[in-house]
């Protein structure tokens, strides 16, 4: 095939992926994929391989794969021409019941030349807890509708006893109902467009390229790996959940060119929902290994070959059914990221040409917060706070992290703003802002987290409640790289207020201490906001980079003024001293010298 | 090339591990070398920017070079929990 027609062809089919994405957004009216971009599209072969992984969340990229294939095992000799099935069981390839697979073969003159696959969080589940985490959840089936394959949509004509069921088992059904029309929309553009490129080219042409395509991605990343040094690099992730404490523990292990991550060592599966599954874990490994590895090769069949996973069964890594799992995404699947993008960041620091490359770990810890209740319109909202989508940049090898900068796994996170939000729910934000002293010391500083603070506001109901999850708020989970320490700990606060009611001054405050009353720290279950409650929300910030003694003195200072390190951590951890606003540069000095020789004072080993 | 990057703070040279800063040497190449570096602890409660929910036990491990203390890595730990051991083949 001439260079130029296979090109042609490749940016044709990621421009596929990115209208099909876009018509996804258009027809979804859900905060969490318009705003929050919880969302994903791609493309397979006709075997459901990997063909072109879009953006969005990538730890889908391969589970929708497995759907694939699962959706091809179910139903031989059942795929139609416009057909579209449905998978949303986590033991059967996807992460969670509410992240659901909407997915589509393209048939060509008859034959199946390939598939369209996508999936929103849907309003609803019907799970026990409304949103679909479930942190109630003693098991996978009090998590909502959980199906291994079904088919939603008969040679183009949806089918209404299906339908009907489906919208018959979740809360805010009109939602839901969007949502699924958002994903059929998507995958009627993917199919059309991919239609459109073989009439143009011929069914043999795009077939070889993309056979050629997958080909090129294995070569490219067995080269790539190659050239970087073999050898093995671990990381430990610490989840907490009401005082339990469990762990993600990964040895990756690179030998010449193919990469082994083994998560032998992980915590038995958990009794709390925050498992996942084995398809979920490698999908977790693959997030961050996409961009950091293959940031100029495609996303497809070809990457996934040189990569093996170990995940012993019956681990929060590997769980078994019936084990709770709702909480999948914000637990041990980003557990996995992290781990993940620290031994990568790690073999790519340890090669002079990927150097460049390295990041300590992004934005580690989400937080599933999802409100739920009768809105200022007398109408159900449910939905997540996508402030947890925000992030925060990881410092690189030769810069900081970026200030509430987004995360690894998905290159295209974001929050709604504050408006939107109020709009949606009747609460009120007192603050969103950059969170001082979160972002990972270093020579190069870890991006800033942020903090904010909501109350109730104009609710007929005095209040709304809200389901909370996540890994907890106990450790520090953005890993620093080469000696920089982590990025700061996430923080959830119920202030309740002062019998039973704030000042006029506190209604409007500025910050966390600013709130009267007593402030509970809270991480799991479901909450109310009423009243004069608050809930104060802070976010971890991303890992730094390198020996924070080492960071010019001028840019601690210019951090202290920006207002994201506070005098204390300037002299504490980067042994800056600032005074009425200047550097003491004698203090400095000896406050530099005094730390370094603090750390010769050598203690037990582990 | 007798000299070779293995992290951004360590190198090995001549079948050693050695801190890039000093270059003093932290034990034989491709193998373990943390309890060959200074150790110090500090509890992640005390740190600043420790919120109201943090694990009162854990650590952040700092491993600096016993010759020169420069920092040369660190890791969050619970006490006992073994060392993360990264490894470039020699």
């Amino acid at each position: 095939m001439d260079p130029i027609t296979f090109s042609i062809i490749r940016h044709r089919l990621f421009r596929v992926v990115e209208e099909a994405v876009i018509t996804l957004k258009h027809v979804s009216g859900s905060a969490i994929t318009n705003e929050g971009h919880d969302l994903m599209v791609s493309l397979y072969r006709a075997d459901g391989a990997l063909l072109m992984g879009g953006v969005g969340f990538l730890h889908h990229l391969t589970s929708a794969a497995e759907a694939c294939k699962a959706v091809i095992r179910r139903f031989e000799g059942q795929i139609n021409e416009g057909d579209i099935f449905l998978l949303n069981d986590p033991y059967t390839a996807a992460l969670h019941t509410s992240d659901i697979y909407l997915i589509a073969p393209i048939h060509h003159e008859g034959r199946l030349v390939a598939w369209s696959a996508c999936f929103v969080h849907v309003f609803d589940i019907g799970a026990m807890n409304p949103g679909g985490f479930a942190p109630d959840a003693t098991d996978i089936y009090s998590e909502g509708f959980s199906s291994p394959g079904l088919k939603l949509v008969d040679r183009g004509q949806v089918r209404q006893d299906v339908w009907d069921t489906l919208l018959n088992m979740v809360r805010g059904p009109e939602m839901v109902a969007l949502d699924l029309r958002s994903m059929i929309a998507c995958n009627n553009v993917a199919r059309e467009r991919m239609l459109a490129l073989i009439h143009k080219y011929g069914a043999p042409t795009v077939d070889e390229a993309c056979q050629t395509l997958i080909e090129q991605s294995e070569t490219r990343l067995r080269e790539r790996l190659r050239e970087l040094p073999d050898g093995q690099w671990q990381s430990r992730q610490y989840l907490d959940v009401k005082g339990e404490i469990y762990r993600v523990v990964l040895t990756m292990t690179k030998k010449d060119d193919e990469l082994v991550f083994d998560f032998t060592g992980s915590s038995p599966q958990s009794k709390y929902s925050l498992n996942c599954s084995k398809w979920a874990s490698l999908g977790g490994l693959f997030a961050p290994l996409f961009p950091l590895l293959c940031y100029d090769i495609t996303w497809n069949e070809g990457v996934i070959r040189p990569i093996r996973m170990i995940a012993p069964e019956g681990t929060i890594v590997n769980a078994t059914r019936p084990a709770p799992i709702s909480v999948a995404t914000v637990g041990a699947i980003q557990s996995v990221n992290n781990a993940a993008c620290s031994t990568i960041g790690k073999m790519l620091a340890a090669s002079e040409k990927y150097a460049d490359e390295a990041t300590a770990v992004w934005h580690a810890n989400h937080f599933a917060i999802f409100m739920f209740g009768t809105n200022q319109k007398g109408g159900l909202s449910i939905g997540i706070l996508t402030e947890t989508f925000a992030g925060a940049g990881g410092a690189r090898t030769f810069g900081d992290g970026v200030d509430i900068g987004g995360e690894i796994p998905n290159p295209i996170s974001r929050m709604a703003n504050v408006e939107t939000i109020e709009a949606t729910f009747p609460i009120r934000y007192l603050f969103r802002r950059r969170l001082r002293d979160s972002g990972g010391a270093g020579h190069h500083r870890g991006g800033a987290g942020a903090e904010m603070a909501i109350v109730a506001h104009d609710a007929p109901d005095g209040g709304i409640d809200y389901v909370i999850s996540g890994k907890g708020s106990g450790f520090p989970m953005s890993d620093g790289l080469g000696g920089g320490d982590p990025g700061g700990v996430n923080d959830y606060v119920w202030v309740h207020a002062a019998d039973g009611e704030q000042s006029p001054q506190t209604r409007f405050a500025a910050s966390v201490d600013a709130l009267g009353g007593e402030k509970q720290p809270i991480s799991w279950g479901v909450y109310p906001l009423r009243g004069d409650d608050a809930l104060y929300v802070r976010w971890n910030g991303g890992g730094g980079i390198g020996d924070p003694l080492s960071r010019e003195p001028a840019r601690v200072l210019q951090d202290v003024v920006d207002g994201v390190v506070s005098p204390r951590a300037a002299a504490e951890l980067y042994g800056v001293v600032v005074h009425e606003g200047a550097i003491d540069a004698a203090a400095t000095d000896a406050r530099r010298s005094g730390l370094r020789g603090g750390r010769l004072v050598t203690e037990a080993t582990a | 090339m007798t000299r070779r990057r293995i992290s951004p703070t360590l190198v090995q040279e001549h079948g050693a591990i050695c801190c890039a800063a000093c270059g003093h040497a932290l034990g034989p190449a491709g193998l373990p070398w943390k309890h060959k570096a200074a150790l110090s602890t500090l509890p992640a409660a005390q740190m600043p920017g420790a919120g109201s929910g943090i694990n009162a036990d854990v650590l952040l491990r700092r491993f600096a070079c016993p010759a020169c203390a420069a920092l040369l890595d660190s890791e969050v730990a619970l006490p006992g929990d073994p060392f993360l051991d990264d490894i470039v083949a020699a």
